[in-house]
């Protein structure tokens, strides 16, 4: 079938060229070789290279989307399976979610200052590490600072809470050798900070992060904390800021579903003023809102921290309760009547996940 | 713009190619334009060649006139609608999806697009047992929840695997793959009805905003062009293959405080149909999975009605409890 | 060129004049007649194909039904062109027109033999447009009761055109331009008219702080600045606006 070059991934000014010149479609360029080309239509040897080659490695990525590239729903459920998800140790939180944070997906974390974005974005970087013998992935993490808000201190802190509870757990050999290996220190050095200073540095960054991500196959989840900082300000033009976030979205949900990372962005929140009631909303704008795959809000009632999943594909808008404790982010003890509303189904099915770490264990 | 070339028409060799474009006459576009008595003297060729070459580029290029009633009858022997499976929905569509037709979805985050799109693929593909083509540009593809969402409707483990065969997913992140992709499907679907096998009935894009809004509004028209020929592919497809086609589609905030579907104007007449997704907020109503469903833009219905529907009716919202891995656990495959 | 007897025929009786195709839409003794070209432009859903449809339905009903009963070639540019609707419009004036109810086969056979005077052509590039309009010229030439060209729409290739002609503005409107001049020549030579629409669409983004959001604060006179070629502009003999109002 004919497709026309203009639908071609190539730099407008070329195509331009070849259009002029006659060579609407594939078919016009096929059978030509790079000398005769860059004649025909005054181009370089090397953009003539280019051109056939753009058009060659699409084909045949087409043949193997015909073939094997697209799959069917079943093996796609088969798929997420074996991919798994991230405990938060909030038992509640990781049943609104549906067993915890989705691998392959991106996941948005939004909330006011000091409310536990950086918190739960650590506790996510430790647990992603948990041995796969105590129903955790095994993986490594890379975390992108933008604010400097990451310390080090507390990393230590919730990394030795996870080692502890994981020993408490720990009841059969297999268990007992891995846990020789999940320490403090090995969580620390499976976890690779980068420092972005502004929205140019971050953006080089993911562009560079496919390649890292491809060295080290082990990554299982990529926290960018937080997406809103860098791009708070510095845009006269504000179309510009939304186009880069949305390719920026784009480029985070392919990393995503490429390499079987969970990518985490956190967001800040800004006042929104509408029909004369002012109202939190996550900042960045209404159309950034369609970026990440799921979205969390953070948000106090009273002195309560609360998590609502506002938005996700697979699960159920709910909110739960939550708090942040020297060891990291944990449920509230049940024994309160501070239960939120639409979750008291919640008991029973931390059961279900046998091999998922308690939380009432570290609390002793 | 054809460059006139030998071989691309019988009769035009290369001496005349040679004249013609000595008189200035490099493509089919200016070839045609021109008169041809006057290019006959101009370039001392014969008339009745030039005619002849004439005749015979013009029947290749052009498109041929058909009559409308031979249209009508081929449109009632092969349109289809297909239901949603949403009461409410294919009352505000007439029955259903329409195929030959682009329907779009439009509403802000969280407002349930996607999960409609689930719960049509999924009625599609288990109650009219036909293929469904899901390209999946937002990562918002989910299995899992299209398993939630059979289960509700069979439990015959059977079945419901067999829907999910009959959904075929596509996961494309920015332009130029959907349109690789789109292409792709089109020489797919066309090998496939040659071939007589089964054919696709439904094709879902969610979301074309998702990979069109970021590549529009910097200066050059690139991506005005890109998302045109994506608004091409899916026209294309739909009404040649008789597909019914959803899209979704961001909505953003018009001068009064609206919401009104996203990508501007040039993307505005593409769906034949318009559907805006929003909450239901209701104080003291705790369940916030009730969804007002306003049809925007329709050649068939009256606009702005509105109703209402519960997004989670579709799926298992009461066992959400069990959700996750105990239900990954209930099924071996 | 040569002409054969039909053609002369019909160069001079003339065509039938459009004038009194709807006196709603065009004032008193201001429809459009033989030659002239009416441009349709509005943004989405504000009925310009509607109304199209309307006015085709008008030119293939039987005179005995109030129509003008003339051939008309529909040239749609965007995939867009609904039978259904169309079907649709022209069964609601045919039951209106006829006396008693009549029997649904007599409908049925009356819509079909209306619509043997439609013929419809798809076009998918401006390049395509161009030779299916060289390749339409005979059948003006012929067919004397062929009164009306609609084409829907005429800015359907704008955006790739624009694209595909790089920084010449010349030749981005090279395809645009001849279609234009051989329309001149159908009306002019030919005496047939010429129904297009365009659409309203936006042209500059850069001064919003969201892409999309712009065009809504934006009112709706904002768009009816004509951005097609010039040569188009200056054949136009009847513009309306199309606008929505709350």
């Amino acid at each position: 079938m004919q497709r026309p070059v203009a639908s071609f991934p190539l730099a407008p000014s070329l195509k331009v060229k070849l259009i002029n010149a006659g060579f609407q479609t594939t078919n016009d360029l096929v059978d030509l070789r790079p000398l005769q080309l860059s004649k025909e239509v005054g181009i370089t040897h090397e953009e003539a290279v280019e051109v056939l080659q753009t058009l060659r490695c699409d084909s045949q990525t087409a043949q193997e989307r015909a073939s094997g590239g697209s799959f069917t729903a079943l093996q796609l459920l088969q798929q997420e399976q074996t991919l798994g998800t991230i405990v938060t140790f909030c038992s509640e939180l990781d049943s609104v979610l549906g067993g915890g944070l989705p691998v392959g997906k991106t996941t948005e974390i939004c909330g006011a200052p000091g409310i536990g974005k950086t918190q739960l974005c650590i506790q996510l970087a430790v647990d992603v590490q948990i041995p796969v013998c105590f129903g955790g992935l095994g993986g490594q993490a890379v975390y992108i600072d933008t604010e400097g808000s990451f310390l080090i201190q507390r990393a230590v802190d919730i990394a030795q809470a996870a080692v502890d509870h994981c020993s408490l757990l720990a009841d059969d050999a297999e268990q007992r050798k891995s846990l020789k290996e999940f320490t403090v220190e090995k969580i620390l050095s499976n976890l690779f900070l980068i420092r972005c200073h502004d929205y140019v540095e971050l953006l080089a960054e993911i562009y560079l992060l496919p390649e890292f991500l491809a060295q080290h196959p082990d990554v299982r989840l990529v926290v960018i904390d937080s997406i809103a900082f860098p791009f708070r300000h510095d845009f006269e033009d504000l179309s510009q800021r939304t186009r880069l976030l949305n390719g920026l979205a784009q480029q985070l949900i392919q990393m995503a579903t490429k390499h079987s990372v969970a990518v985490v962005l956190t967001n800040q929140m800004t006042t929104k003023v509408w029909r004369g009631q002012s109202k939190l909303v996550p900042a960045l704008g209404e159309s950034w809102g369609h970026a990440a795959t799921q979205r969390l809000i953070l948000h106090w009632e009273g002195s309560k921290r609360l998590a609502s999943l506002y938005k996700s594909p697979s699960q159920m808008e709910a909110t739960v309760q939550y708090q942040i404790t020297g060891e990291g982010f944990r449920d509230v003890p049940h024994s309160g009547p501070s239960r939120s509303h639409d979750d008291d189904s919640c008991n029973d099915t931390s059961g279900n996940y046998c091999k998922r770490p308690r939380v009432e264990g570290t609390q002793s | 713009m054809v460059v006139l070339k030998e071989g691309i028409c019988p009769g035009l060799n290369e001496d005349m190619i040679k004249s013609l474009q000595a008189a200035d006459i490099r493509t089919v576009e200016d070839f045609v334009s021109s008169d041809t008595e006057d290019l006959a003297q101009k370039c001392s060729l014969s008339y009745k060649a030039l005619v002849a070459v004439r005749r015979v580029l013009l029947a290749q290029h052009a498109a041929f006139p058909v009559s409308s009633a031979d249209l009508y009858e081929e449109l009632l022997s092969s349109t289809a609608i297909l239901s949603t499976g949403n009461p409410s929905l294919d009352k505000l569509l007439d029955t259903g999806l329409y195929t030959g037709e682009i329907t779009e979805l439009t509403g802000a985050p969280g407002s349930g697009k996607t999960q409609v799109c689930f719960s049509v693929a999924v009625n599609v593909a288990y109650v009219l047992k036909q293929s469904v083509m899901f390209i999946d540009t937002n990562g918002g593809a989910c299995a899992n929840r299209l398993l939630q969402m059979l289960q509700a409707k069979s439990s015959n483990k059977a079945e419901q695997m067999e829907a999910l065969e009959r959904i075929r997913v596509f996961r494309v992140f920015d332009v130029f793959s959907l349109l690789t992709s789109l292409h792709g499907l089109r020489t797919d679907i066309q090998r496939q009805a040659s071939a007589g096998g089964g054919s696709v009935k439904l094709v879902i894009v969610d979301s074309v905003s998702a990979v069109l809004a970021h590549t529009l509004g910097a200066k050059q028209s690139e991506g005005m062009s890109l998302m045109m020929q994506v608004a091409g592919m899916l026209k294309t497809i739909a009404k040649d293959f008789n597909i019914a086609v959803l899209v979704t589609n961001h909505a953003v905030r018009d001068g009064n405080g609206r919401f009104k579907a996203g990508l501007g104007q040039s993307w505005s007449h593409v769906p034949r149909t318009r559907v805006l997704l929003q909450p239901v907020e209701s104080p003291g109503n705790s369940s916030r999975s009730l969804r007002s469903a306003t049809l925007t833009k329709s050649s068939r219905q009256a606009c702005h009605q509105v109703e209402v529907f519960d997004l989670s009716s579709s799926g298992l919202s009461e066992d959400k409890g069990n959700s996750g891995k105990r239900k990954l656990d209930d099924l071996k495959l | 060129m040569t002409e054969n007897g039909a053609q002369l025929f019909a160069r001079l009786k003339g065509r039938q004049s459009l004038k009194d195709i709807e006196p709603c839409i065009f004032p008193e003794d201001g429809g459009p007649s033989q030659g002239d070209v009416v441009e349709f432009h509005g943004t989405e859903g504000t009925g310009k194909t509607e109304t199209l449809y309307h006015l085709v339905t008008q030119c293939i009903l039987p005179a005995q039904c109030g129509g003008l009963e003339v051939e008309v070639i529909f040239i749609d540019t965007d995939y867009h062109f609904d039978m259904l609707r169309l079907v649709t419009v022209l069964e609601g004036r045919l039951s209106d027109s006829m006396e008693k109810r009549a029997e649904e086969n007599e409908t049925e056979e009356k819509v079909r033999s209306c619509l043997h005077r439609l013929s419809v052509v798809h076009c998918s590039s401006s390049v395509q447009l161009l030779f299916t309009l060289h390749y339409l010229e005979n059948s003006f030439c012929c067919q004397p009761s062929l009164c009306l060209l609609v084409i829907d729409s005429i800015s359907a290739f704008y955006w790739v055109d624009r694209s595909n002609g790089g920084e010449s503005i010349t030749r981005q409107e090279a395809n645009l331009r001849k279609c234009v001049e051989l329309l001149d020549r159908f009306r002019r030579d030919y005496g047939v008219a010429v129904f297009a629409s365009t659409h309203a669409i936006m042209r500059n983004y850069t001064a919003a702080s969201d892409a999309t959001s712009e065009c809504m604060t934006r009112s709706a006179v904002d768009f009816d600045k004509p951005y097609l070629c010039r040569a188009w502009q200056r054949i136009v003999t009847h513009r309306l606006l199309f606008s929505k109002r709350y």
